[in-house]
């Protein structure tokens, strides 16, 4: 079985590295995976993004025609990519930033308030992670035990006094109540 | 990078896999200057060869870059730079010196998009460059491409025991696909023996006549006994060191070749097309020079159609057709530059052609 | 009793055969190079990265290992060679276009970082070995087959002070200008070259001789004439001198 993931949103969301997360956690669970950023002019504009393919065997195409799941940080993010869902797959979309419009029937939409929820949690920057386990808990391809083994080799040195609290926003968004609106 | 050396496996970026993987097989030297989408392995280079005492230079030019690769390549150092097309042109020059000179450098090329300034998306428009070569006289490159980051890795150590084996240029010829995209990589032992060139190397004349290492032959007689002993090296590098991967080759119609990361690609296309019920197969190099013509020409006996696969305007169908020789027809699907062709695009296309 | 007071220095090759053009300074030039590798011990640890032009024939006639540069490159050889192996001792010979026209960001690049490397570069106005177009150190007014009614403004703006510009980097060890019109002055060119060749082996920089050299094939003279052209006319543009030495307090100035 092959899934692959979009993570998208402005520069400094910290969407590349919410991808090198998930791609590592993957990778802990013994999946074949390949993580690809968007980079160069394509950033321009303000939206970030990068693909994470996950797999039981070798991961040969990435930048696919279309995608499982996507996550959209913000309302560009969310416009950029809404074509490029599967038929019957899934959009995770930031509501705090973006507007709750369903306009395909094909697939499923989660609005989740994620930079509220981690505006509460107390910092901002966790929206990234906070969104990674929404996306765990929607996509059930990866565990919150993974991710949270995938954060602690992830995060730099100098950040790993961060780690307990982008454990707490992982688990925020797992335990978040995701209804499918 | 994600960094475990304790753990077997590591997520990380193609560029840095092939910094890691020189690391690892004794680099000594890096020279480089900086060009999109490679800049991460001088990056990586800068701190890591001073952290080892290894010696790192940020070259004025990349024509300096390749110079000083040359010196520190005629003290029998192992030594390398890395860059990207339009920069990789302005080395010409000096990889054909050092072909003459019979030296042993090592240049890592991750393409983008050409011609001209072009742009940092990923391209093999560089084949050509790499496998014919831009700069003046008879000349080969040895040309390594891997078409994942764990084959970055395998195939720098590679690439450093081929030149050095061989006394040749050696090109790791990789694209923005790969050194911008993450994978787990195995970072093995450095198992490949060492070379001895004691016999040949720059160490000071002492207890013997200086060495010269030079390439400027005044007399047109000398010039043509050193051709034709530097072509029997290359008959045997071709004998000895060609290599390619074969997936559904027994019983194909098809044919694809690909090579690089548009190989991965075409191995999803040829599952698409079995699934149609199109017999296809592919033949993917993995030494772009030398080049498997041979088992080209082999599989052309038995196959209707001969695709080749690339992003560029067709530069590998080139080597494709001389090897097939009009058996069959040879035909192209490709993209200029960015991404491969996705699968689904290249099964209509096939789907058109047969 | 015989007393030598003059030998064939041990770091020449022998039996070679003479290749530079009938009163060309080049020979004077090596010689001094070849005595200045003796007298230092050198020859064994020595590696130099030749250059392009007439100045390429020297490994000819040096007995030293050799690595050949494409032209304009031999800094950046050297560079390889010298970080490859700090041990060794590295230096380059060039001519004026090599150095200061085609590879004249290598050679100040070299001087900025400091390299541990020694250059020598040959000014003789011309270039030579192609038949004596104008090059970097063309004089105003000079004939040459690329500047047939002299070198104008207009055309072909001003000549380079090699000296002087390697002396305002601050990597520099050691830059001066000499020449070999008498013998006075040859002395003082090998007191130059072994200068920067001594600020090398004490770590201390870059260091740098620029030789005012004749060419009187291309510029069609005797060598008598040639030395007086040296004298009379290059001189007052390339004023010889020591431009920086670090090891005698002297810092770069402007002329």
């Amino acid at each position: 079985m092959e899934k692959n993931f979009i993570i998208a949103g402005f520069g400094g969301q910290g969407v590349l590295l919410a991808g090198e997360v998930l791609a590592t956690a993957f990778m802990l669970a013994g999946k074949h995976v390949t993580w690809y950023p968007s980079y160069g002019a394509e950033m321009r504009g303000g939206t970030v993004n990068c693909e994470v393919v996950a797999s039981d065997d070798e991961v040969s195409a990435v930048n696919k025609i279309d995608t499982d799941f996507i996550v959209a940080l913000n309302q560009a993010s969310f416009d950029k990519f809404i074509k490029k869902i599967k038929n019957g797959g899934t959009m995770i979309a930031n509501s705090s930033l973006v507007k709750e419009l369903k306009n395909r029937a094909d697939i499923n939409y989660l609005f989740t308030p994620i930079t509220k929820l981690a505006e509460e949690l107390g910092n901002i920057k966790m929206t990234n992670i906070l969104a990674l386990g929404v996306l765990a808990k929607a996509s059930k391809m990866v565990s919150l035990e993974h991710l949270i083994e995938a954060l602690d080799r992830v995060l730099p040195p100098h950040r790993k006094n961060l780690l307990p609290l982008n454990i707490k926003a992982l688990k925020i968004g797992y335990e978040y109540d995701l209804l499918p609106v | 990078m994600t960094q475990c050396l304790a753990e077997k496996k590591v997520l990380t970026k193609g560029n840095y896999a092939i910094a890691q993987a020189a690391i690892l097989a004794g680099c000594e030297c890096y020279f480089g200057y900086p060009i999109t989408p490679q800049s991460e392995i001088g990056e990586f280079m800068s701190g890591k060869m001073q952290e080892l005492n290894r010696a790192y230079v940020s070259a004025e030019s990349e024509l300096a870059a390749i110079n000083m690769v040359i010196g520190a390549c005629s003290t029998g150092a192992k030594a390398m730079t890395s860059s990207s097309s339009c920069a990789v042109s302005l080395m010409q020059e000096a990889l054909s010196y050092a072909t003459s000179d019979q030296l042993p450098v090592v240049l890592v090329s991750v393409m983008r998009g050409g011609p001209g300034l072009g742009n940092i998306y990923p391209s093999q428009g560089d084949y050509f460059q790499a496998t014919k070569g831009g700069g003046n006289g008879d000349y080969k490159l040895i040309v390594l491409a891997p078409s994942t980051v764990q084959e970055c890795a395998d195939l720098t150590y590679k690439a450093f025991y081929l030149a050095h084996k061989y006394k040749n240029p050696t090109v790791l010829l990789a694209d923005g696909l790969l050194g911008q995209m993450m994978e787990p990589v195995e970072f093995k032992d450095y198992t490949y023996p060492e070379i001895d060139n004691s016999s040949w190397a720059l160490t000071g004349a002492k207890g013997r006549d200086g060495r010269v290492i030079r390439s400027y032959a005044p007399l047109a007689e000398d010039q043509c006994v050193f051709l034709e002993k530097l072509y029997q090296k290359y008959k045997t590098i071709e004998e000895n060191e060609t290599e390619w991967e074969e997936i559904g080759t027994e019983d194909a119609d098809i044919l694809f070749i690909s090579f690089g990361s548009t190989s991965r690609n075409v191995k999803t296309a040829v599952k698409m097309c079995r699934e149609k019920g199109i017999k296809a197969g592919m033949l993917r190099p993995i030494t772009l020079y030398p080049f498997p013509n041979k088992r080209i020409k082999e599989l052309s006996e038995k196959v209707k159609k001969v695709i080749t696969v690339e992003v560029n305007m067709g530069q590998m169908i080139n080597d494709v057709k001389l090897a097939v020789n009009g058996k069959v027809p040879v035909e192209l699907i490709n993209k200029p530059v960015g991404a491969p062709p996705a699968p689904e695009e290249i099964l209509l296309k096939v789907e058109d052609l047969i | 009793m015989t007393t030598q007071v003059f030998k064939i220095p041990d770091s020449l090759r022998k039996d070679v055969k003479y290749s530079f053009c009938p009163g060309c300074d080049h020979g004077v030039a090596v010689r001094l190079v070849a005595e200045v590798l003796d007298e230092l011990n050198l020859k064994e640890k020595a590696i130099l990265a030749a250059s392009i032009g007439c100045s390429v024939t020297i490994y000819d006639f040096l007995n030293v290992d050799s690595i050949e540069s494409p032209h304009g490159r031999a800094m950046a050889e050297a560079t390889g060679v010298k970080r490859a192996r700090p041990d060794k001792f590295v230096f380059t010979y060039q001519g004026d276009g090599d150095f200061a026209s085609i590879g004249l960001a290598e050679s100040l690049h070299a001087a900025l970082r400091g390299e541990k490397i020694s250059a020598i570069c040959i000014n003789n106005t011309t270039y030579g070995m192609t038949g004596g177009q104008l090059g970097p150190t063309t004089l105003l007014g000079q004939v040459t087959t690329t500047s047939p009614t002299g070198r104008n403004l207009e055309y072909y703006g001003y000549p380079i002070k090699i000296a002087e510009h390697i002396a305002l980097c601050e990597g520099t060890a050691f830059s001066a200008r000499v020449s070999l019109d008498t013998v006075a002055n040859i002395r003082k060119a090998k007191e130059a070259i072994k200068k920067a060749f001594e600020v090398q082996i004490k770590g201390l920089g870059f260091g740098f001789v620029e030789i005012l050299s004749t060419c009187p094939t291309n510029w069609k003279m005797t060598p008598d004439q040639a030395h007086e052209r040296v004298r009379n006319e290059m001189m007052k543009t390339f004023v010889p001198g020591i431009y920086k030495d670090i090891t005698n307090n002297k810092q770069a100035v402007l002329v």
